[in-house]
């Protein structure tokens, strides 16, 4: 028995060196195939992605991939902080040993990894946090979107579109996530706080996910003859409440907004079952990030603090973001 | 004539049927804490949302009552879902996609086997390592990103026959195999042996290996179905689905008066403590309860169960260890009178 058990933990160990090579070929390949001459200063960035079992974040992990190839003097390598600050914070600190010129921070909690960021910064390198950003960290940079603008955006559209002493729901995002609270404190204030008429039935926590906000949808049709509208933080959840009214037909007009700007949440305003959505599109932040980061490898900027923009998407456009998701598609 | 003596057959009946009565209770405070609970729809839909988390529930009290538990339900549950969906996606059939979702189950729970079984690590930390892997393959192949797009896929997860939802008449299935497994096979009954003491099982001539191999079998046929039904009732492969399922479907079994010490349990009270919780869940919606106050609900429920069930163990006990006193004191008084008379 214990033969056979150390015969396992040897191959165990064979296989994670070799896949540990194969991951150096790929941040390699990454890079274009260290296409710098040997001469030339090749700059190692570490981008700490919060988790990639997050599907925005693994999008936005493989466009910071695809854009580092771009850059012939960059070699970026991508770390997973499996959504746990402790995770995330060994990894900042390991970057910090590894001598990375450059660590990009997409924190799993905000104030958890301030103090790791603020050693990069004392250690004399870069930092850049991104989606969401740590405010206030002298020194550090930042690429992001704003989670208040990104609800606000929907919010500002509903007041017109959702009808008079209307029936509403809400689905949020995690308690303490930031870009969950920050959204739904956009809606409290661009809507609510502006449409007293309006009545909220019911209001959960639906963790992000789909299949918790169906649930919470299916017993909210049972209580109430008719909701006006699903207001939901992401488009998982909206994409979750409409599918529990699908089939049926006293639900049919009933608006659904929803953030982040998912494949799914396309098809569904293109098909009319849902209102709107606001992308965050993460080419756009990895286009930010990268041209960041060369800028201040290079001396060329010291610190940079930089919004991406907050498109409303609607059914008149819903075509053209469909066509740049295919894009991100192809990525995987 | 015998005389009935009531006060025995209440503490009989309330010992076999209590959660019977609890579920009594539960329903006739919900139909009059809103008027919507009663509601045919509303009813078929608290059966359709408990399917799949019921469906675990039976796999978790086989498990429970040979003194083992797979925390690993939920991961797998995605694994074999995406892999169920992705299989849907590329050939079109659903005897594929419904081979490959139960065989992806089998597999997993294969492997907690060996673990648990062979290489005798708990069943905690073997089915916690299958967890993390099981999620890790299910991101990996998806690259993180939700499967859409599933078409005819849905109809098992969100069709009917007649006016009964298929979810509900694969729950009415996986609860009467439960119940015949556990009450009228050998293997059922090597189950209770095992959980009970193992060492005596082996003592008296079961096989102990290949009892817990075939309940960790049967409970992934249980997760691969479940995964199956989970996808096409969301419309999507998510690979970040069914987090914290096991948990849910660990509470049913517990509630359900399985003892988490082995030995006990039975699938009316697993099915009795998954309706208990959906319609405490149900309840607390539709009245809208707030977030943080049904989560500290849940959570109380939990405590009692287990509470309960470690006092009426505790009661057991002590009346078992009382007839075996009483009865030897009775020998002792028998031997005593006889040892006199000689005299």
């Amino acid at each position: 028995m214990k033969k056979t058990l150390l015969t396992m933990v040897s191959m165990l160990l064979v296989t994670g060196m070799l896949a540990g090579c194969g991951n150096s070929d790929k941040v390699n390949s990454a890079n274009g195939g260290e296409k710098a001459n040997s001469g030339d200063k090749v700059y190692k960035i570490a981008y700490i992605a919060r988790a990639q079992s997050d599907s925005f974040a693994a999008w936005l992990a493989n466009a910071v991939k695809e854009e580092a190839k771009k850059y012939p003097d960059i070699k970026l390598e991508v770390f997973d902080g499996q959504a746990n600050d402790d995770k995330e914070n060994s990894m900042i600190e390991n970057a910090i040993t590894n001598k990375f010129d450059l660590v990009i921070v997409q924190p799993n909690n905000g104030e958890a990894q301030r103090p790791y960021v603020e050693k990069v910064i004392k250690d004399g390198k870069f930092a850049i946090t991104t989606n969401a950003r740590i405010t206030g960290i002298e020194g550090a940079s930042s690429v992001d979107a704003d989670p208040y603008e990104q609800a606000g955006v929907n919010a500002r559209a509903a007041l017109d579109q959702i009808p008079q002493n209307a029936k509403v729901v809400v689905l949020n995002g995690p308690s303490g996530n930031f870009h969950a609270d920050k959204r739904r404190e956009s809606w409290q204030k661009e809507f609510f706080d502006k449409r007293p008429d309006v009545q909220i039935v019911g209001e959960q926590i639906a963790n992000w996910n789909k299949d918790e906000a169906m649930k919470y949808m299916e017993d909210w049709v049972q209580a109430n003859d008719k909701i006006d509208a699903v207001i939901s933080m992401n488009d998982n959840m909206a994409a979750g409440a409409v599918e529990a009214v699908k089939d049926n037909s006293k639900f049919d007009g009933m608006l659904a907004y929803g953030v982040d700007g998912t494949l799914e949440a396309f098809q569904l305003i293109k098909e009319g079952k849902m209102t709107s959505t606001c992308l965050q599109n993460a080419f756009e932040l990895a286009e930010k990030l990268l041209d960041t980061s060369s800028k201040l490898l290079t001396g060329a900027e010291k610190q940079v603090d930089t919004d991406i923009g907050n498109p409303l998407i609607t059914k008149d456009n819903v075509d053209e973001y469909i066509a740049l998701l295919e894009k991100a598609e192809a990525l995987k | 004539m015998k005389e009935i003596n009531w006060s025995q057959f209440w503490s009989t009946f309330k010992k076999t049927y209590s959660i019977y009565l609890v579920l009594l209770a539960l329903f006739i405070v919900c139909s009059f804490a809103n008027p919507n609970f009663l509601s045919v729809n509303n009813l078929t839909n608290i059966s359709t949302q408990l399917a799949v988390t019921t469906i675990l529930a039976f796999g978790q009290t086989l498990l429970i009552i040979s003194g083992m538990l797979d925390l690993s339900q939920g991961s797998v549950l995605a694994l074999s879902g995406v892999f169920a969906v992705s299989a849907y996606k590329a050939t079109g059939s659903f005897t594929v996609a419904i081979i490959t979702g139960i065989m992806t189950g089998i597999v997993c729970n294969i492997l907690n086997a060996v673990m648990v079984s062979t290489f005798k690590t708990p069943p905690f930390i073997a089915t916690l390592a299958m967890l993390t892997m099981a999620r890790g393959v299910a991101l990996l192949f998806t690259k993180g990103q939700n499967i859409l797009q599933l078409g005819d896929f849905t109809v098992l997860g969100q069709g009917s026959i007649g006016f009964v939802p298929i979810p509900v008449i694969f729950l009415i299935i996986f609860a009467v195999i439960t119940w015949y497994i556990l009450r009228h096979t050998k293997f059922g009954r090597s189950l209770f042996a095992v959980g009970g003491n193992e060492e005596a099982a082996v003592a008296s001539g079961i096989n102990v290996h290949k009892v817990k191999y075939t309940a960790f079998i049967i409970n992934g046929i249980f997760v691969g179905m479940a995964g199956i039904l989970f996808m096409s009732r969301v419309n999507a492969g998510l690979p970040n689905g069914a987090i914290n399922y096991e948990f849910t479907a660990l509470t049913a079994a517990i509630i359900g008066g399985t003892s988490f010490s082995g030995g006990i349990g039975s699938a009316g009270g697993t099915l009795a403590g998954a309706f208990i919780v959906g319609f405490l869940d149900n309840i607390m919606n539709l009245t809208n309860v707030d977030s943080y106050m049904q989560q500290i609900i849940r959570g109380a429920i939990i405590a009692l169960a287990v509470i309960y069930d470690i006092r009426s163990k505790n009661r057991r006990t002590k009346s078992t260890l009382g007839r075996i006193e009483d009865k030897g004191s009775r020998r002792k008084g028998k031997g005593k009178g006889i040892t006199e008379s000689h005299k």
